[in-house]
């Protein structure tokens, strides 16, 4: 590591865009993740995640050219995605979110789960409109800020807020009103 | 109004969001083009969420060392490194390191600890960035005679765990008790 | 309250793997397709065709062989970056543990010094 920097994954997308494919494959291996993450909770099941995932990754293939770094690659991927689920979704008059057998892969299943934050946040993204559910998951999913959301949507940033504001009033709303339950639950 | 309710009553009348003041735990860390070149040694490591889920992939869980790491990095959205060795002291102004020091003044960072050591003349600054009692960052700038580094770790930092790393890394428990404000008095 | 909601928001929504079977598969799918490939022309005639199939299938024989040898070296090289990202992870918290304990040692001899003070000694 003397001498200049490292950033493992630039190195190899520069191998990938001059052919080799095991370098592809350790972009595909990096990023899959999050594509998937996306297109599952945009989506709504793991059938139409998957194959949104696998023409996400063809259209790079044939794109590897035009991207100039990692970060742009994250990029890349995430405006792809989220475009091409939205666009999946406007085709579609109502999205069907996850069976029961699916719900424990829509989320981490780790020790710090909230079974009901989680259920609500599942009826917030299948009540939201396809661009609102995009700029919710690209905000805290992939944690991007509001600049970044409207020039990967190519939305108005005041768009983008209004999304992420109304989510977010909805949210506490839902959550405020499991509190008042469990209070009146405990007065009784 | 019931017990239960003044809690709910102040919520809904809270400002709508407060997203757009949300501290960033990421620090630009300038690229050090110069110092790097008259370095003897660098160390440049940048860790993003991709390549963090794909090192994750690669430890074993059966090795402790491995899995005490896993614990560690499974909240983590980034780890970021820059160290510079060099063979004479004071080759690097402390005006170098300003640029990053000038952000940990920034709202949402707080000093955890701040050292200088008469014995190994090593000055040790670290901060936390905390949000909802939870560490989501950390910073920690060494400055040594002949070396420096910079370390930004992004994500949920559960300090806990970093303490479970004693003997792994040889990491001390520093009696970190994130109840209490923490703005340790400098050691001068 | 904004903050809490937009945490748990967060850590609800981390990201999630898709299963190894489906990973395999986009792999293999991604990396065997090559874009812009042009389409082989038929070259031979009726009489050379039985001779073609042997060809055909040697040279059928020799892809596949060739794919296995490619994979291979692709899911090795997928290891190599794998296991470099490991030793940077690795070398990332050692570092950070290392000046950890520099700050510690420099708050322990303080403590250490204030207590002899004290002490009269």
């Amino acid at each position: 590591m003397n001498g200049g920097a490292l950033d493992l994954l630039d190195d190899e997308l520069a191998r990938a865009r001059a052919g080799e494919r095991a370098a592809l494959a350790v972009l595909v291996q990096a990023h899959q993740r999050a594509v998937y993450s996306l297109a599952l909770r945009m989506l709504g099941t793991r059938d139409l995640a998957e194959d949104l995932t696998q023409d996400v990754f063809m259209q790079l293939n044939g794109n590897l050219t035009a991207i100039e770094s990692n970060k742009h690659l994250g990029f890349w991927l995430r405006r792809v995605t989220t475009n091409r689920a939205i666009d999946q979704l406007r085709r579609r008059s109502r999205v069907q979110m996850t069976s029961l057998e699916d719900e424990q892969a829509f989320f981490s299943a780790e020790d710090d789960a909230d079974p009901l934050l989680q259920r609500h946040l599942r009826d917030l993204l299948s009540d939201l409109s396809p661009p609102a559910r995009a700029v919710l998951l690209l905000r805290y999913q992939e944690d991007l800020d509001p600049t970044d959301i409207a020039q990967m949507l190519d939305m108005p940033i005041n768009t983008v807020k209004s999304h992420l504001k109304r989510s977010l009033e909805t949210m506490r709303e839902k959550t405020l009103g499991m509190q008042s339950a469990r209070c009146e639950d405990s007065s009784t | 109004m019931k017990k239960c309710s003044w809690p709910i009553f102040l919520a809904l009348l809270a400002p709508a969001l407060a997203w757009a003041a949300a501290p960033n735990p990421k620090l630009a860390i300038p690229e050090f083009a110069g110092l790097a070149q008259k370095a003897t040694e660098s160390v440049t490591i940048t860790l993003d969420p991709a390549l963090l889920a794909m090192a994750g992939r690669f430890l074993d869980g059966s090795d402790p060392q491995d899995a005490a790491t896993q614990e560690i990095i499974k909240g983590l959205r980034g780890i970021y490194v820059r160290s510079y060795t060099f063979d004479k002291d004071s080759a690097y102004q402390q005006t170098d390191i300003d640029a990053v020091r000038a952000q940990l003044a920034a709202p949402g960072w707080n000093r955890l600890v701040e050292t200088h050591s008469r014995k190994t003349r090593a000055n040790v600054d670290i901060y936390i960035m905390i949000d909802n009692n939870r560490a989501i960052g950390l910073a920690l700038i060494a400055s040594e005679p002949r070396q420096f580094t910079i370390v930004n770790i992004i994500g949920a930092i559960d300090l806990d765990k970093l303490h479970k790393l004693e003997g792994q890394f040889g990491v001390p428990k520093l009696d970190i008790d994130l109840s209490k404000t923490p703005t340790q008095g400098a050691q001068k | 309250m904004s903050q809490e909601i937009e945490s748990r928001i967060r850590a609800a929504l981390r990201p999630v793997a898709p299963s190894e079977d489906f990973s395999r598969k986009l792999l293999a799918r991604v990396v065997a397709d090559r874009p812009g490939r042009p389409k082989p022309r038929r070259l031979l005639s009726a009489s050379a065709r039985p001779l073609a199939w042997w060809l055909t299938a040697s040279l059928a024989a020799c892809l596949i062989l060739a794919v296995g040898v490619r994979q291979h070296l692709e899911q090795q090289r997928v290891q190599q970056s794998g296991l470099e990202a490991r030793r940077q992870v690795l070398e990332a918290l050692r570092m950070t543990s290392q000046k950890l304990n520099l700050a510690y040692q420099a708050v322990k001899n303080q403590s250490t010094s204030l207590t002899d003070e004290e002490s009269g000694v």
